[in-house]
């Protein structure tokens, strides 16, 4: 063992004497971990990202809406589909098995004001049901709106999490008004925050929810409505196919025409995602190949290099009693060193990128230690592999001839 | 020649054979010898001669095609490499006429490689090897670089590598061809300062002069030994 310590401490010396070289060579390591990683890093991030999105859809819930949540529409099939009705609802309450709670959903963005500040907000009008629907968040100050206030078209709203700090820097929304489209609404209740999400509108927190009666009274903006329905997460699939039924039902659709509205869930959303997944780390994996056989191919060439070099220097060693498996380990240690160089220099670079990313509010970048120690392993495994050939042409080098090597 | 001293080396009509395409080169034809304790031996002979095979068979980095060699009872004739390293490690010591100084190592550094690959631990390893530059008289010039020492300096750095693991036998390859002849005289002093301590000398030499500093004289030529006086 203190042999083998020894053997690689001269291989690392070298390194020591040539670092520009080494440090050119190992360029091409650097660009391939650098890919990599980012790639393993920005793959894990954004599938967290998602699983928050995936969290705010639940596993419980169905959307019925003209469009599928696909990431390859087809505007043009879609675009000329009816409008979901908030009607059909009665169908579904009366004859579905599977669904327990219902809601519409209807939807627009607005530009809303309180005192001089103003901002876009993302407006929901819904059932008093909708705030036992809620997933992914819930009410974490004041109440959801009642029964009552649905029926009295009451002016009162819920805010997401978001709202506060842009609108009352930090303070208590509760028993505040505020402008929306002109209709002054009182806050009376505030959402838990969520946090940025991969889903139409971005943040998830800058939202008001209001009683859909309310909503129909005040907003006569564009807008469009969806359907909330809340199964059970294991009835979820059947529910789909039943509530699927019922629309075709409700809007007399012939046996040979197709659907003209999506019943989505967040599982569709799931594996649309991982098909998206799997390209970008197929992509990055086959850059980051590329790149790295290139590096190998790079520190095979200037150990090459280097054994020639030192032809002198090995018949020396090997006139001193050096062992041919001690050359192997110097020179084999040399292309791990130079390997990790590269290797180290890249998840620097990566940090420093995830470091900057971070900090100007961007996608959020995982980087853990877990990483490196892959990292770490690739290098050794391209020095070991890149530098055999070279090692062993040094190590079966006959000491006479190498002694006279000028 | 001093033959109730103890035989360190025992050559037995060893031949080293090259094929050079359809040419068979006899470099040594059947050349037996045997090596004493304390020995100051010069090898002389022209150019091709097989002087240099010779040397690099008892300097145990070459094995005889035929024949046997014995060093210390011990038949090199049959080892493998690695076999071969270890007896180069631990008994011989290796002068060169260019010195083979290792360019970014300092005096001590290069004087310190031979034990590198020896069971020494890094304090031994050290202790031994500054104790054999003041040997070689050059204690005061430990961490200075090849570049920065005469070629006499550089050659007594490479003597003090060769001594430094206490060598059975020490091997110069013309060690005064690369130097003026005042640092050459002053390496030959040097060499009988050693033989006179005790050490066993060979000293492969196209000289006269040089060759006749030694106490036994061997001349080669065609592969086979034509004097050993």
């Amino acid at each position: 063992m203190n042999d083998i310590i020894k053997n690689i401490l001269i291989g690392l010396s070298a390194i020591r004497s040539n670092i520009v070289r080494v440090a050119l060579t190992s360029l091409g390591l650097t660009i391939g971990i650098f890919t990599v990683s980012i790639v393993t890093a920005g793959v894990s991030s954004i599938d967290k990202e998602f699983s928050k999105s995936m969290a705010y859809y639940g596993n419980d819930k169905l959307y019925v809406s003209t469009w599928p949540w696909s990431f390859d529409f087809d505007w043009w099939k879609y675009r000329n589909r009816p409008k979901i009705k908030e009607e059909s609802l009665s169908y579904i309450d009366q004859y579905s098995e599977y669904v327990t709670d219902v809601s519409v959903k209807k939807n627009t963005w607005i530009r809303s004001t309180y005192q001089n500040k103003a901002s876009w907000l993302q407006i929901n009008g819904v059932y008093p049901s909708y705030g036992e629907m809620l997933s992914g968040t819930k009410v974490v100050n004041g109440r959801f709106f009642s029964q009552n206030e649905w029926d009295l078209q009451r002016r009162v709203v819920i805010v997401g999490g978001k709202v506060r700090e842009g609108f009352f820097d930090g303070e208590n929304p509760i028993g505040k008004k505020i402008k929306i489209g002109g209709v002054t609404v009182e806050i009376i209740g505030e959402l838990k925050e969520q946090g940025m999400g991969m889903v139409p509108g971005g943040t998830l927190d800058n939202l008001v929810i209001m009683p859909s009666t309310t909503f129909k009274r005040i907003l006569t903006r564009w807008g469009f409505d969806e359907l909330v329905l809340r199964a059970k997460p294991e009835d979820l699939n059947k529910a789909k196919e039943e509530v699927a039924m019922i629309m075709r039902v409700a809007r007399k659709l012939r046996p040979d025409q197709e659907d003209n509205f999506s019943v989505n869930s967040a599982d569709a959303y799931q594996s649309q995602f991982d098909s998206l997944k799997t390209a970008i780390a197929a992509m990055g994996f086959m850059v980051t190949g590329i790149s790295l056989v290139v590096s190998g191919i790079g520190i095979m060439n200037v150990m090459f290099v280097s054994v020639k070099e030192r032809t002198k220097e090995i018949g020396l060693r090997k006139a001193m009693g050096a062992t041919n498996n001690n050359i192997l380990i110097q020179f084999l240690s040399e292309a791990i060193a130079i390997s990790i160089i590269g290797g180290t220099i890249g998840i620097v670079l990566v940090k420093l990128i995830t470091v900057a990313l971070s900090s100007y509010g961007g996608l959020p970048v995982d980087f853990d230690l877990l990483l490196i120690f892959y990292t770490f392993m690739v290098c050794v495994f391209i020095g070991i592999v890149s530098g055999m050939i070279p090692a062993r042409t040094a190590a079966n080098l006959n000491p006479i001839d190498a002694l006279r090597h000028e | 020649m001093a033959k109730s001293k103890k035989e360190i080396i025992s050559i037995k009509t060893i031949s080293k054979i090259y094929h050079l395409g359809d040419n068979v080169v006899k470099a040594l034809d059947k050349v037996s010898l045997s090596i004493y304790e304390n020995n100051f031996i010069s090898i002389m002979g022209p150019s091709g001669s097989g002087k240099s095979t010779l040397m690099n068979i008892i300097g145990c980095l070459d094995v005889p095609t035929k024949g046997t060699y014995k060093f210390n009872n011990q038949l090199i004739s049959k080892m493998n490499d690695s076999q071969l390293a270890n007896i180069r490690n631990e008994k011989i010591g290796f002068v060169f006429q260019t010195f083979n100084l290792l360019p970014k190592l300092n005096a001590v550094q290069n004087v310190e490689v031979p034990l590198i690959y020896s069971s020494l631990n890094k304090k031994e390893r050290l202790e031994r090897s500054k104790e054999a530059l003041n040997i070689v008289g050059l204690s005061d010039r430990m961490s200075h670089k090849p570049n920065e020492l005469s070629g006499g300096q550089r050659q007594r750095v490479a003597i003090a590598r060769a001594l430094v693991n206490k060598p059975s036998i020490i091997l110069a390859d013309e060690p005064t061809g690369n130097l003026d002849s005042k640092s050459g005289e002053e390496i030959l002093k040097f060499l009988d300062t050693l033989h006179k301590a005790g050490n066993t000398l060979i000293i492969v030499t196209h000289e006269k002069s040089v060759a006749k500093r030694a106490k036994r004289r061997i001349e080669i030529f065609d592969g086979k030994i034509t004097l050993d006086e």
